[in-house]
C-alpha cells in the first residue's frame, strides 16, 4: 500500500507516493528522480548513498523513507550554488582530478560537506577518519584528500578575507 | 597537484597538460548518466536465481508457483532460452578463446550460477518470485582447488578433450637453454608462490537495460568495457544481425578488466525484454557483483633461476598454475600473458616456463587489471631479492643490473625502447636515498620498519594475443568546433580527455573546441574495447590519425582564401597562419559557410593497427611491522613510472595512485574465500572483503618519466593503467623482509601469516 511522504528535498517541499519498506536511496532515485545519489551496496557498507538529512550525513540506504517524513534533505543536486556555479567542493574534485569513475563521488562530496559544515579547518587525519566509510576503488584517496583540504582551506580564506 | 620531475616539461599547447576533464562536470554535479540510472515508460525488473550447489545436474526446475505471483511477466530457466555455446570472455580476434558457457545450462558448475531469471513489475517481486522456484539438483563431486581438479579421477568439469580439467593446452615458452643456463650457475634458487584471489570490487554494480523496439531492434545499455564485444555475443547467442543490436554505455562505475565479460545477465535481461515485450532492468546486488562477478586467477608459481657469482642470471625455468574456477573467460589470455611476461622484466637468456590453467567448481576468474603479469613478477621479482642477498648484492643494485634495456626482446618478441626501468630503479634510489633507508632488520621494537622496492613493465596492447585496431573519427563543424567520435570506453580513466587533447593538439585548436561521441555501437566507429593499458596508446594515435586527415583538408580549403600553398599554412591556436606572413584567418572563418560556394564537408578517420610497446615502474615502499598484532602498514609509497609522453599528467597519476591502492589491498588483506567443502562464498560483501581505505593509504609521492617514449603511441604516449598494481606488491612483500627477516612466499600476506611466522622464527632461533 503506497502512502504519502512529505518531505524537503534540496530547499523543495516534495510529496511523494511510496511503499513504506521503500529506503530513502530508492526513493530519491525513483520517486524522486535524483539519480545522482548511487547505490554500490544497499547495505550500508560502501557509502555511494551518502546524502545529508536534517544537517547530518547518513546513508540513504540504511533509512527508510518514511523516517524520511519531514526531514530537510541534502543531496548531490543541491549541493551547486547556482546552475552555472558548482559548490566549491564540486571545484575542487574537479581542479584537483578526485573523480575518476565518479561512481563513489556524488556520496564522497556530500560527506565532505557535512565534515566541512562541522569543522571547517580539519586537519588530514581528520578528513581520512571523516570519509572512512566511503569506498573508492579508483583513487587511492589521494586526490580526493587533496580536493577537500584545499576546500577548506579556500573557505576559512573566504571567511578572514 | 605536481609532477615531481624537473624534466617534466611540455613543449606542446595541449598534450601534456593537466586540463579539465571533459566527463568531470557531470560526476561532481551527479548528472552523469550510469545505465543504472537509465529508467524507461514500463520498465521491469529482472532478478537471478543461483544456485545453492557448486556442481549438479538439475533434475526438474519447477516455475510454476514464481508464474502464478501476481506481478511476475516472465521465467526464464534451461527448458526455454537458446542454447547456444557461446565465449565467456568475447575477444573474436584472441588467438584463444574459450567457448563453454550457455546463457543457462542443465548443469551449474559453481556456487552462485545463474539457473533462473525473473521479470515482474518490481525488484521485490522479483526477489520473492526467485524464492518460488523450485530447484531439484543432482550433486556432482565438486572440486576447488587446482590439485583436486587435477587428480586422477577428478570430476571432468568440461568435456573439452583435454586431461587434468586444463581449461587449454600447456602454454610452454622457451629460450635459449635452460639446461646449460642451469650448468653454468654458480648458485640456484628455487621457490613456491601462492596467489590469493583478489576481486577488482568496481564500485557499480554490474547493470543492464534492454528494449525492444517493433522493428525487432535491441537497445541495450550496460556498464561494460567492450560495448562492441558485447553487440557481437548478444548478436551472436539471439541469432540477429549485427544492426539490430544496439549497445549503449555513456558512464560507468570502474571495471578494472573484469567487465570485458558477459555475466548471463546480459542475455536473460534481453530475452526476459524480448519475451514480455517491455524494457528490462537487471542489476546485480552487491553480493551478486561477488558471486556472479570475476577475480583475478588465484594460483601457484613454481620459479627456479640460476644466477653467476657476479649475479647475471643464467637460467630461469618455472611452472605457472592458475585456477580458472568454473568457466574459461580470461584464462587462456592471463595464462599465455602471465607465462610469457616471465621472458622478461629482469634479462635472462635462457628460459623454459610452462602455465596451465586448471577448470574448478570455484568461482570464475576473469580479466582483471595486470592481467597474469600480478601473479608472475611478484614471485619473479620477490625470488630476485632473496638471490640478491643470497649473492650479496643490495636489491635495488642488483634489479638495476638484470634491467630489461632497450634492445632486449619484450614477451611480445619486439625489441625494447629506451631504458626505462633503469631509469625508474635509479630515480628511486636517488629519491629514498637508497641503501641507506634499508633497516636489514636492525628494528627490535613492537613496531619494525623496512624498505622494499618491487619492478614490473607492461605492455600497452594486448599484441600479439591480439591483433588490436583503434579507430576514429573526427569531424570539423562549419563554427570550427571539432566532434571526435571514438569507440573507446570511458571507464573512468579521463582517456576521452586525453583523445580529445591529442586532436586539438593536432588540429591546433584549444582543447575545449573539442566535444566528444562515445559509447553507442550504432554510431561511433568500431572499438575492441577499454583494456590491456591501451585505450591512450592506440584509441589516441587512432585520433591522432583522423584529426591529421581533416588538418590536411582545412589547409587545402583555406590555401586559396589565404593566396597560399597549403604546405606554408599552419595552425595555432585555431587561427590558420601563412608562416612568415601577417597572413591569417581563423578556422571559423575559413569553413564557414559562404554564399556562392559549395558546402564542405571535413571529416577525418583514422585506423591505427598497433604493436606493443612497454611501460616500465620501479616502487619504493616503507613498511611498519607491528609484532604484536601482525599488522603491516605501509607508511609511504614512491613509484617512479616510465610511460613515454604523458598526455594529461593528473589522469596518468590517477592511475597511479589507484593501482597502488587496489594493489596494497591485494598483498596485505583481500582475498576472496570460499568454503572448500560447499564452495560457498564467504566473504562476499564490503564488511568481509577488506580493501585499504581512506584510513588506511599511505602518501603516495608520485614521480613520472618521460624517458622513453615509443614512436607508436601519440606523441610518443604508452600506457599507464596496469603497471602501478604490478609494481606495489612485490615492494610490500620485500619491504616486510627487511623489516622483520621472513619472506612471505604468497599473497595476502594477513597478520595471521606474519604472527605465525614470527612464532616459527623464534622457535627456530631458540
Amino acid at each position: 500500500m503506497s502512502q504519502i511522504v512529505s518531505m524537503t528535498i534540496n530547499g523543495e517541499e516534495r510529496e511523494l507516493a511510496l511503499e513504506p519498506y521503500r529506503s530513502l536511496l530508492d526513493t530519491l532515485r525513483n520517486e524522486g528522480g535524483l539519480t545522482g545519489t548511487k547505490k554500490g551496496c544497499d547495505v550500508g557498507d560502501c557509502g555511494a548513498c551518502t546524502i545529508i538529512m536534517n544537517g547530518k550525513p547518513v546513508n540513504s540506504c540504511l533509512v527508510l523513507a518514511v523516517e524520511a517524513a519531514g526531514a530537510m534533505i541534502e543531496t548531490i543536486e543541491g549541493l551547486q550554488l547556482a546552475p552555472d556555479k558548482p559548490h566549491p567542493l564540486q571545484e575542487a574534485f574537479m581542479r584537483y582530478g578526485s573523480a575518476q569513475c565518479g561512481f563513489c563521488t556524488p556520496g564522497i562530496i556530500m560527506m565532505a560537506k557535512a565534515l566541512l559544515d562541522e569543522n571547517p579547518n580539519p586537519t588530514e587525519d581528520e578528513v581520512r577518519f571523516g570519509i572512512a566509510g566511503n569506498i573508492c576503488r579508483c583513487t587511492g584517496y589521494t586526490k580526493i584528500i587533496e580536493a577537500i583540504l584545499a576546500t577548506a582551506a579556500d573557505l576559512q580564506r573566504a571567511k578572514s578575507a | 597537484m605536481t609532477i615531481h620531475d624537473k624534466t617534466f616539461e611540455s613543449k606542446f599547447a595541449v598534450v601534456g597538460r593537466s586540463v579539465k576533464r571533459s566527463d568531470t562536470l557531470e560526476k561532481v554535479t551527479g548528472t552523469a548518466c550510469y545505465a543504472g540510472d537509465v529508467a524507461l515508460p514500463g520498465m521491469l525488473h529482472g532478478k537471478t536465481k543461483r544456485s545453492t550447489v557448486a556442481h549438479a545436474i538439475i533434475k526438474r526446475i519447477d516455475v510454476s508457483k514464481a508464474l502464478a505471483l501476481k506481478g511476475v511477466k516472465a521465467v526464464l530457466t534451461h527448458e526455454n532460452v537458446p542454447r547456444v555455446l557461446h565465449y565467456g570472455s568475447p575477444h573474436p580476434r584472441s588467438a584463444s578463446v574459450t567457448r563453454d558457457q550457455y546463457i543457462l545450462d542443465n548443469r551449474v558448475r559453481y556456487w552462485g550460477e545463474g539457473v533462473a531469471a525473473v521479470a515482474a513489475i518490481s525488484e521485490e517481486i522479483a526477489e520473492e518470485a526467485l524464492d518460488l522456484i523450485e530447484v531439484e539438483y543432482e550433486p556432482l563431486p565438486a572440486v576447488f582447488t587446482i590439485e583436486d581438479a587435477m587428480r586422477d579421477g577428478a570430476p571432468v568439469i568440461h568435456d573439452n578433450g583435454l586431461p587434468q580439467n586444463q581449461v587449454l593446452p600447456p602454454v610452454i615458452v622457451e629460450r635459449g637453454d635452460v639446461e646449460k643456463g642451469f650448468a653454468d650457475a654458480d648458485f640456484v634458487i628455487e621457490g613456491e608462490y601462492e596467489l590469493g584471489r583478489p576481486t577488482p570490487a568496481y564500485m557499480e554494480p554490474n547493470i543492464c537495460v534492454a528494449q525492444w523496439d517493433g522493428n525487432g531492434k535491441l537497445t541495450f545499455w550496460s556498464s561494460t568495457q567492450t560495448a562492441f564485444m558485447v553487440r557481437g555475443a548478444l548478436a551472436e547467442v539471439l541469432g540477429i544481425p549485427l544492426n539490430k543490436v544496439r549497445v549503449l554505455v555513456d558512464h560507468m562505475g570502474g571495471g578494472f578488466g573484469a567487465k570485458q565479460d558477459l555475466f548471463q545477465h546480459e542475455f536473460l535481461c534481453a530475452l526476459l525484454a524480448r519475451e514480455t515485450n517491455r524494457p528490462v532492468r537487471m542489476e546485480f546486488t552487491r553480493k551478486e557483483t561477488f558471486l556472479g562477478g570475476r577475480t583475478r586467477h588465484p594460483g601457484r608459481i613454481w620459479l627456479k633461476q640460476g644466477f653467476r657469482k657476479d649475479g647475471t642470471i643464467t637460467a630461469r625455468e618455472a611452472k605457472v598454475l592458475f585456477n580458472s574456477g568454473a568457466y574459461g573467460s580470461h584464462g587462456p589470455g592471463v595464462t599465455n600473458v602471465g607465462t610469457a611476461a616471465l621472458t622478461s622484466l629482469y634479462r635472462c637468456e635462457n628460459v623454459r616456463l610452462e602455465g596451465r590453467c586448471i577448470y574448478t567448481n570455484a568461482p570464475i576468474a576473469g580479466a582483471f587489471r595486470g592481467y597474469g603479469v600480478v601473479q608472475t613478477y611478484y614471485a619473479l621479482d620477490l625470488q630476485m631479492d632473496e638471490a640478491a642477498e643470497k649473492l650479496g648484492f643490495d636489491p635495488a643494485e642488483f634489479k638495476l643490473k638484470n634491467a630489461v634495456r632497450e634492445g632486449d626482446i619484450a614477451p611480445s618478441n619486439h625489441p625494447i625502447v629506451g631504458h626505462g626501468l633503469e631509469d625508474c630503479i635509479r630515480r628511486g634510489m636517488e629519491e629514498t636515498g637508497w641503501p641507506a633507508v634499508r633497516r636489514h632488520g636492525r628494528d627490535t621494537g613492537v613496531k619494525r620498519r623496512g624498505w622494499g622496492i618491487g619492478c614490473e613493465m607492461h605492455g600497452s596492447s594486448a599484441y600479439p594475443g591480439i591483433k588490436e585496431q583503434g579507430n576514429a573519427i573526427v569531424k570539423m563543424n562549419e563554427d570550427g568546433t571539432v566532434t571526435l567520435l571514438t569507440g573507446t570506453a570511458g571507464l573512468g580513466t579521463g582517456a576521452h580527455t586525453a583523445l580529445s587533447q591529442i586532436v586539438a593538439e593536432e588540429l591546433g585548436v584549444p582543447f575545449e573546441t573539442i566535444s566528444v561521441v562515445q559509447g553507442d555501437t550504432d554510431v561511433v566507429p568500431w572499438d575492441i574495447g577499454a583494456f590491456a593499458s591501451h585505450t591512450t596508446y592506440m584509441g589516441g594515435r587512432a585520433a591522432q590519425i583522423a584529426a591529421a586527415d581533416v588538418r590536411r583538408q582545412v589547409l587545402a580549403h583555406a590555401a586559396p582564401q589565404l593566396g597560399a600553398t597549403p604546405e606554408e599554412l599552419t595552425i595555432r591556436d585555431g587561427v590558420i597562419v601563412v608562416e612568415g606572413s601577417n597572413r591569417s584567418m581563423t578556422l571559423a572563418e575559413a569553413v564557414a559557410p559562404q554564399r556562392g560556394m559549395p558546402a564542405i564537408q571535413l571529416v577525418g578517420v583514422g585506423t591505427y593497427t598497433p604493436t606493443k610497446s612497454y611501460s616500465f615502474a620501479a616502487h619504493f615502499v616503507e613498511v611498519e611491522v607491528d609484532t604484536e598484532t601482525g599488522e603491516i602498514r605501509v607508511l609511504q609509497v614512491i613509484p617512479v613510472h616510465e610511460i613515454g609522453k604523458v598526455i594529461h599528467p593528473i589522469a596518468a597519476q590517477g592511475q597511479i595512485e589507484g593501482g597502488i591502492q587496489q594493489g596494497i589491498g591485494h598483498t596485505l588483506s583481500e582475498d576472496y574465500v570460499i568454503d572448500h567443502q560447499t564452495g560457498r562464498s564467504l566473504n562476499a560483501g564490503f564488511v568481509d572483503y577488506k580493501m585499504p581505505l581512506s584510513m588506511d593509504m599511505p602518501p603516495i609521492r608520485t614521480i613520472i618519466l618521460e624517458t622513453a617514449p615509443d614512436p607508436g603511441g601519440p606523441y610518443g604516449a604508452k600506457g599507464v593503467g596496469e603497471d602501478p598494481i604490478i609494481a606495489i606488491g612485490p615492494a610490500i612483500a620485500n619491504a616486510v623482509y627487511d623489516a622483520i627477516g621472513v619472506r612471505f612466499r604468497r599473497y595476502p600476506i594477513t597478520p595471521e601469516h606474519v604472527l605465525a611466522a614470527l612464532r616459527t622464527k623464534k622457535q627456530e632461533v631458540a
